[in-house]
């Protein structure tokens, strides 16, 4: 019914409050030849494009002066249906050990401290899209899996 | 013997022997009157017998007399006759004179009276004989007597016999005639002795029955009415005055009287003074006020501290009920509630305003106490009552200082939290497009790749200076969230060594380490690795080539020393003070070195935060290099966590519903120790962790857990928001307060819905024993 996605076909949403790391997850991103990708600077706008946009991953900055970052984490993950996965990676100047636990526990698949390593940065971004597509992939298989019905995105 | 000494002696005689005299004094008299009484009789009745007797011997001898008389006429007349008729008054004479002769013998004592009779016995028989030899002869002769010679001279001596006789009898009749008299006046005189005996007797016994009465009543009734009198006088609780009281019972007993109402005017006195005593430290009392009330709360006593704190002097306040010192329009209400929490449970404390005579309100602890006589009965309160204002105010200030000091080291840590942040947030863009342009470089010509080189370097120094600063930001400010644990040293070693392998090789280095079988360093293994590896590139920078770094630790005592050694130029000792200072690079002139010189610095920030110590020394063999060392704590026997108890089964859990436990806690160390116990003692048990109290509370409506854990102190909202808003949603649930504040401790949390409050660091057992309780509770 669909052919199989590739890898570049992901749609990711970035929410970041500084245009400049926006603008280097993009270039990053292009550079890895993800087509699909949406950055967002205001964080408020978060939910609303994340139901239009439909990513297949989250790239979430945790301290934005307008929101709490770790409240939007909690409410993306809350977007994403019942046995469905979107996963998030958490982007974060924060360093500190509660700060990854506390991302990880709610909900984050990933974190990475900033400044990154771009190629670290872009090879853990490969890894969520990739576990994304097996997981859409197991969908396939399984009808009762919420989401597997979803039509093609388009390219 | 003078009066006193006998009435002394008297006194002091026992009460027996003194009744035995009183009973036998009058008996012994009355006795004597009857034994003289009946002498008297018995004399009286003798005499009056003997007169008797006299009277019928002179009867009896008349009658001898007469007898013979009338025989001698019958014999003259038979002699005359011969008629047999005349012999009659003859034989009555022969028959009645031996009989009452005989009669005579017997009643005659007297001597004289006896010879008399003896003559008149012997002349009646002679007389008898005369006549009957008459008689013979008259039978003899018959008719003629007369002129028989023989019984005319029987008749001539007859006569004189008779003459003889009659004389006889006649001095005999004297003799008893003179005993009459001598017996009857005996009789009389018998009869005067016996009245007068008689009187005197009546006279002795009214005077013996007197004295016996005077025995009585000195010896006995008017001792007794004195004792009597000093009953009542001891009765009255009056003093009893010393005097002679004699040793019989009732002296003794007046005695024991007297050393009693001594006694007891010595316990009086003695219970006076107490009271007194007592009195005035009560009343002296300034800093209490010390009151007391009757049943209904009325005052009913009133110190000087009482006064002092409230401004009403006793005359004011005596009789008023106590409720004038709530203030308020419901004081009545509060002050008879309080009165009936101490009438149920003996004793109440409060803390609360009062108010004074002026209006003022001031800061009372007031311990109200119930006051029960024996039978249980409520008598009265004792009430003690402190003016805590100063206290309550130094609390509040204390607990404002507190607040601030925790709003200060709240804005220091947002503070450093958004340093880090801005200063990171512009870097990552900055090395992350320089990145990308190293690797598009191509194209580009050799003086671009120089320069994004320089970029690349220049932009991770600057986030090495961020880093460190900010971690020595943080250690001083004292939240660096220190970890201590107990941390295997050769281990950590081992992987700092591997860590730097790539630096050493690079340059050239061996690294050599032999760590030995080293009990846990107290301390935190990410901090203590950072530290490992600082030291270890500084041996790996500053050495020479084809150098040489040995690690090396030691225990002495309880600590354990760690060198590091290299082989390099070693350190100037003139510079050696200022190792750890900030920004010092003693060889960076020398070598080129990469580093931000904060590393020794930050090192020894962190070895002091773990309780070490860190320097540097000459090497001990004085060839060239450096030796810097630290030392850190070993684990104490006691540090380690405490052998669980053993693993117990909590209530009605199954797999399809797992016990979930959801911990509202800041602090991770705290979280992590929770989760660890309730790994190893509750495996099925599922642990939610929150950090802020806002995500405790959307977690616990998420995952209804069974048990909350919950920390007073949060970032966002303070824990006692969180009690509140868990127990609208969930007012069963059991929450178990942790607190680090002893002070917070002891507030009245059960009333507002913890089942427990554990103060940190945490007690594993009490933790255990809290939340298998909590949990009992909530399945019972």
């Amino acid at each position: 019914m669909t052919t199989p996605r590739k890898p570049q076909d992901a749609r990711i949403l970035a929410i970041d409050d500084e245009p400049a790391n926006l603008a280097l997850v993009e270039a990053v991103l292009k550079r890895e030849g993800y087509r699909h990708f949406e950055a967002l600077t205001d964080p408020r706008l978060a939910p609303e494009r994340h139901l239009a946009f439909e990513p297949d991953l989250v790239l979430l900055d945790l301290m934005m002066p307008s929101i709490d970052g770790y409240a939007l984490l909690d409410g993306l993950g809350r977007l994403t249906g019942e046995g469905d996965l979107v996963p998030i990676m958490v982007l974060t100047a924060d360093t500190s050990v509660e700060a990854k636990r506390r991302a990880l526990a709610l909900g984050a698949r990933d974190i990475v401290t900033k400044p990154f390593d771009v190629f670290e940065f872009a090879l853990r971004v490969a890894n969520l899209i990739e576990l994304r597509m097996m997981f859409q992939r197991l969908g396939e298989h399984r009808p009762d899996v919420h989401g597997a019905g979803k039509p093609d995105l388009p390219t | 013997m003078t009066v006193h000494s006998v009435s002394n002696w008297w006194a002091n005689r026992p009460l027996a022997t003194k009744g035995l005299v009183v009973v036998a004094v009058p008996l012994l008299i009355f006795l004597g009157s009857v034994a003289a009484l009946y002498t008297i009789s018995r004399l009286e009745s003798r005499a009056e017998q003997d007169v008797r007797l006299t009277i019928a011997i002179q009867n009896d001898v008349n009658e001898v007399h007469a007898a013979l008389a009338e025989a001698s006429s019958g014999v003259r007349g038979y002699l005359l006759t011969g008629e047999p008729r005349f012999l009659e008054p003859y034989d009555r004479a022969e028959q009645l004179v031996p009989q009452v002769t005989q009669r005579l013998r017997t009643s005659i004592r007297d001597t004289e009276a006896s010879v008399h009779l003896a003559r008149i016995e012997a002349l009646a028989s002679q007389k008898r004989e005369g006549l009957s030899l008459l008689v013979e002869a008259r039978r003899r002769t018959g008719a003629d007597v007369v002129s028989d010679p023989a019984i005319t001279a029987g008749l001539a001596a007859n006569k004189q016999v008779l003459d003889a006789l009659r004389g006889e009898i006649e001095g005999m009749q004297e003799r008893e005639r003179e005993l009459l008299a001598a017996r009857q006046d005996r009789l009389d005189r018998v009869r005067f002795n016996g009245l007068v005996i008689t009187g005197l007797l009546t006279v002795a016994g009214l005077v013996g029955s007197l004295f016996a009465v005077f025995l009585f009543s000195s010896g006995i009734v008017r001792r007794v009415r004195l004792l009597e009198r000093d009953a009542v006088l001891l009765a009255q609780g009056e003093a009893l005055e010393q005097r002679e009281a004699g040793r019989d019972e009732i002296g003794l007993l007046a005695v024991r009287m007297i050393e009693a109402s001594a006694l007891l005017r010595a316990r009086e006195q003695a219970l006076r003074e107490g009271e007194e005593r007592f009195r005035l430290v009560i009343e002296g009392v300034r800093d209490y006020g010390i009151f007391a009330l009757d049943p209904d709360g009325r005052v009913v006593s009133w110190n000087t501290g009482a006064q002092r704190i409230k401004g009403w002097t006793s005359e004011e306040i005596l009789g008023r009920h106590f409720s004038t010192f709530y203030p308020g329009d419901d004081a009545h209400e509060r002050s008879m509630r309080n009165l009936a929490e101490a009438v149920r449970y003996g004793r109440m404390e409060d803390e609360g305003w009062r108010i004074r005579k002026d209006g003022t309100l001031f800061w009372a602890n007031v311990v109200i106490t119930a006051l029960r006589d024996e039978a249980g009965d409520l008598r009265g309160f004792s009430k003690v009552t402190r003016d805590i204002t100063e206290r309550r105010r130094a609390q509040e200030a204390l607990e404002h200082a507190r607040q601030e000091a925790e709003q200060a080291s709240t804005a220091k840590s947002l503070f450093l939290s958004r340093m880090s942040h801005e200063l990171r947030t512009p870097l990552n863009a900055i090395l992350g497009f320089a990145q990308l342009l190293e690797l598009d470089h191509s194209g580009r010509g050799k003086a671009d790749a120089a320069s994004i080189d320089q970029i690349l370097r220049a932009g991770r120094h600057l986030l090495a200076l961020i880093d460190e600063v900010l971690d020595i930001a943080r250690i001083e400010a004292g939240k660096l969230g220190m970890e201590i644990v107990p941390v295997a040293l050769g281990e950590t070693i081992a992987e700092a060594v591997s860590l730097s392998l790539p630096e050493a090789e690079s340059h050239g280095i061996a690294i050599r380490h032999d760590i030995g079988p080293v009990a846990p360093v107290a301390a935190d293994r990410r901090r203590l690795l950072q530290v490992l590896l600082n030291l270890l590139s500084n041996a790996i920078k500053y050495n020479k080539p084809g150098g040489a770094v040995a690690i090396t630790a030691q225990v002495s005592g309880q600590r354990v020393r760690v060198e590091v050694v290299d082989t390099g130029i070693g350190v100037d000792p003139g510079q050696a003070g200022d190792l750890f200072q900030p920004f010092t690079r003693l060889a960076a002139g020398a070598a080129c070195t990469e580093g931000t010189g904060l590393g020794l610095s930050l090192s020894r920030a962190l070895i002091e935060a773990m309780g070490g110590a860190i320097g540097y020394a000459p090497r001990a063999d004085r060839r060239d290099g450096a030796c810097f060392w630290f030392d850190l704590p070993l684990t104490a026997p006691s540090a380690l966590p405490d052998p669980l108890p053993a693993r117990t089964a909590l209530p009605s859990r199954t797999a399809a519903c797992p016990l979930t436990i959801l911990v509202v806690e800041d602090n991770l160390a705290n979280a992590q120790l929770i989760e660890a116990v309730a790994a190893r003692q509750w495996p099925e048990a599922r642990i939610v962790h929150a950090m802020q109290a806002r995500l405790g509370l959307d977690l616990a409506l998420r995952h209804s857990p069974d048990l909350v854990l919950l920390d007073l102190h949060l970032p966002d909202r303070d824990g006692a928001w969180v009690l509140r808003e868990l127990r609208t949603s969930f007012p069963d649930l059991p929450v178990i307060l942790l607190t680090a504040d002893a002070i917070a401790a002891q507030s009245d949390w059960t009333s507002r819905g913890a089942v427990a409050v554990l103060t940190k660091p945490i007690d594993v057992p009490a933790l255990l024993e809290a939340v298998e309780h909590a949990l009992m509770e909530r399945t019972s």
